[in-house]
């Protein structure tokens, strides 16, 4: 059966994948820009427990997209770098407080959250997030037009520890892309 | 257009195009958009006419790139104000002091200039991370270790300019203290270094902190007085070995005794690890000011005791503590270095607790350094390791506070003597006001022992997005600074609402302190250009129009 930790692990060997060899047989010049949102990777909250289906959901995913673990720790952090500098959207399932830590981070990349689902927190049936986030992956949320980047971005709340799905995409500029050398 | 205060707007748009001319048109950024990643998501006075934004931004890559920038901003009287990563959340974020001024983003230049593990130094540019350099350091096998903060992503100089801690090893802990060497651009432009770094050529810049004549570091705390490009900082050598102990004492009154001895033993450099307060009795954990989190006791008449609604009656609570055998403090101390160091270090310790009647004591296996990835990976903080995370945001505020999510912190510092004594007078009056105004966090807060010599008293206090809630916060922290300094407790550190506030309190001789500041900002930055109002040094023109 496959267990949470199991699909993170898979994510994460695939990280290490992308790290060392770029994406692989993902051919980022292969995604249909003005058609769908293509999604370059999937992160996984490590911090949260995930529902069963949910874990499935995301297995089913792993064979057409990778799937990354991400954690709030040093390991986490050259990980995501090298993540974000080869990615132009990204999905994720993470807690509030992850995605607060994450969109601040995105953000030095150059990435926006486009787009965030609070239906999960709201209601964490499998079925609700699995849903949310089966139409992020196809695309069927394009970049919505929001108000101001404030409207979409991530606010702490009483909701920090529940599941959120969303998207991030490169707009901005990249501040960090590799650390320069002296 | 924004305009920074005492700009003509055609002044602010020729300074902004000669910006873009020097780092490029992609790294100047005025559009609400951009400008939103500058606000200060923590802030007291979001969405009010007072939130301190920016009316640009402009983004360097390197320290050329800040000369010439200043440049032209003290040609056109533009206010600037640097900041290394921007991530100083409950400080103030990367939002400036005073609305209008243009924000000097420093994250692009993120070089590790110099690392020397013979003399253990590191020389950084000011977007250089806790996480980057800690990358470096393993990608490099040096056997080096960093004294990082609980959030790591912090900027190593951004962190020490604004009198940022760690949690190692007493020396490496102040991180403006660790700091050897400062290369700074001046208000006028021109590029200084400090310290032996003012020899050309100079082979001991990291080595010598002293230098020759005043030693005048500490005047770039802060960013008042320049853009600061370059930092040098001592670092630790990778410890062999590292353990844990913990030290019990049974009585309430008993911290008098705890506090003194430990103080003594870090006097004499025989405890140098931290160490903090927790207290089986209450399930007060250690650093319960910055976790908010605590396991409660389950002893019924304990518990009856912690619940009251007139407060605790911390004689009652010692004695329900004794009948039940649970003692009520716990002193948790950290060690590094060789195996029989850290025994000798213990039995030092034990030697001298000892004399607490009732005092117990249990060190902890002696660990090969590092520790399995596995078992980090479970471990909650990883700093005592020397190793940053994020994991302090973990599951977030997850709170409310009058009906409103709670959405960040600011944090009311202050710096407290180092007795027994003034921890209880603290605790009780801090505990006072939490049940006054029904706060979210725990009544008793423990001070901590990051600061080699005082105690400090952290303590996070809730922000929301409601500006009436968020106003009765902003009191609620008048009044504990209020009653801070009638103890004579200052603030070590605030966030940008109150800088006034607290630099009122160091009014010694008529303010001669902020006075003092002010002539040489007067000085050294005729046009006011840097930082202005950042902790309350003001330049001219606006002390004037401050009245």
């Amino acid at each position: 059966m496959m267990t949470r930790r199991t699909a993170v692990g898979a994510g994460l060997a695939f990280t290490a994948a992308v790290c060392t060899a770029g994406f692989g047989a993902y051919d980022p010049t292969a995604r249909r820009r003005g058609e769908v949102l293509a999604i370059d990777a999937l992160l996984i909250d490590e911090s949260i427990a995930m529902p069963r289906r949910m874990l499935t959901f995301i297995e089913a995913n792993k064979r057409v997209l990778p799937i990354v673990g991400i954690g709030l720790d040093a390991a986490a952090q050259a990980g995501l770098r090298r993540l974000f500098g080869q990615s132009h959207a990204i999905a994720g399932l993470s807690s509030g407080a992850t995605l607060f830590c994450l969109e601040r981070i995105a953000w030095d990349h150059g990435f926006r959250l486009t787009e965030r689902s609070g239906q999960c927190a709201r209601d964490p049936s499998d079925h609700t997030c699995r849903r949310e986030l089966a139409a992020f992956l196809g695309g069927a949320y394009l970049s919505a037009a929001s108000p101001s980047p404030v409207a979409r971005a991530y606010r702490p709340s009483r909701a920090d520890g529940m599941l959120h799905a969303w998207v991030m995409q490169k707009s901005g500029p990249q501040f960090r892309r590799s650390r320069q050398e002296a | 257009m924004k305009l920074p205060p005492n700009v003509s707007e055609a002044d602010f748009t020729s300074a902004l195009k000669e910006f873009a001319s020097i780092v490029g048109d992609q790294w100047l950024f005025t559009s609400d958009e951009d400008l939103e990643l500058y606000r200060d998501s923590y802030s007291p006075l979001w969405g009010e006419p007072d939130e301190r934004t920016a009316s640009a931004a402009v983004a360097p890559d390197n320290a050329d790139e800040v000369v010439a920038l200043v440049k032209v901003a003290n040609r056109y009287r533009i206010p600037i104000y640097p900041i290394s990563t921007g991530k100083n959340l409950g400080y103030g974020g990367a939002a400036p002091a005073i609305s209008g001024s243009v924000v000097f983003d420093l994250k692009r230049m993120d070089r590790i200039v110099e690392i020397d593990e013979r003399n253990a130094y590191v020389v950084v540019e000011p977007g250089v991370s806790y996480f980057d350099l800690y990358d470096y350091i393993q990608e490099k096998g040096l056997k080096l270790w960093i004294d990082c903060p609980s959030p790591g992503w912090g900027s190593l100089m951004g962190n020490a300019l604004d009198g940022g801690v760690g949690v190692t090893l007493a020396s490496y802990r102040s991180h403006f203290d660790a700091q050897c060497g400062i290369e700074v651009v001046l208000p006028n432009g021109r590029m200084m270094r400090t310290g032996m770094g003012a020899m050309p050529g100079a082979k001991t810049w990291q080595q010598f902190k002293p230098g020759f004549g005043p030693r005048i570091d500490g005047l770039f705390k802060q960013s008042n007085y320049g853009v600061v490009t370059k930092m040098g900082f001592w670092l630790m050598p990778s410890p062999e070995n590292y353990a844990t102990g913990v030290v019990t004492v049974p009585k309430f009154h008993d911290i008098i005794p705890l506090v003194d001895i430990i103080g003594r033993l870090e006097q004499s450099k025989i405890v140098q690890g931290l160490w903090s307060l927790s207290s089986p009795t209450t399930g007060t954990p250690a650093f319960a000011a910055h976790s908010g989190t605590s396991s409660m006791p389950t002893d019924p008449k304990i518990l009856a005791i912690l619940n009251s609604p007139d407060g605790v009656d911390m004689n009652k609570l010692d004695v329900a503590a004794n009948e039940a055998g649970i003692p009520f403090w716990a002193a948790n101390f950290n060690f590094y270095g060789p195996k029989k160091f850290i025994e000798a270090q213990w039995d030092c310790i034990r030697d001298a607790l000892g004399e607490i009647p009732g005092a117990q004591f249990k060190l902890n296996e002696i660990r090969r350094l590092p520790l399995p990835t596995a078992e980090l990976a479970k471990m909650r903080d990883l700093g005592p390791l020397g190793i940053p995370t994020l994991r302090t945001f973990d599951l977030g505020p997850m709170i409310s506070y009058e009906g409103e999510d709670v959405v960040g912190h600011i944090f009311f510092s202050p710096v407290i003597p180092r007795t027994g004594e003034a921890a209880i007078e603290a605790m009780d009056a801090f505990a006072a006001i939490v049940r006054k105004y029904k706060l979210p966090c725990p009544p008793l807060q423990f001070p901590t022992a990051i600061f080699e010599r005082a105690f400090l008293f952290a303590v996070g206090l809730p922000v929301t997005r409601s500006s009436v809630v968020n106003a009765k916060v902003r009191e609620i922290l008048r009044e504990l600074v209020a009653m801070a300094a009638a103890r004579g407790w200052g603030e070590y550190r605030t966030a940008p609402a109150f800088y006034e506030l607290i630099m009122d309190t160091y009014s010694y001789n008529d303010h001669a302190l902020r006075d003092c500041l002010n002539a040489i900002k007067d000085a050294i930055d005729p046009n006011g250009i840097m930082s202005p109002g950042r902790y309350a040094i003001w330049p001219r023109d606006l002390r004037d129009a401050k009245g």
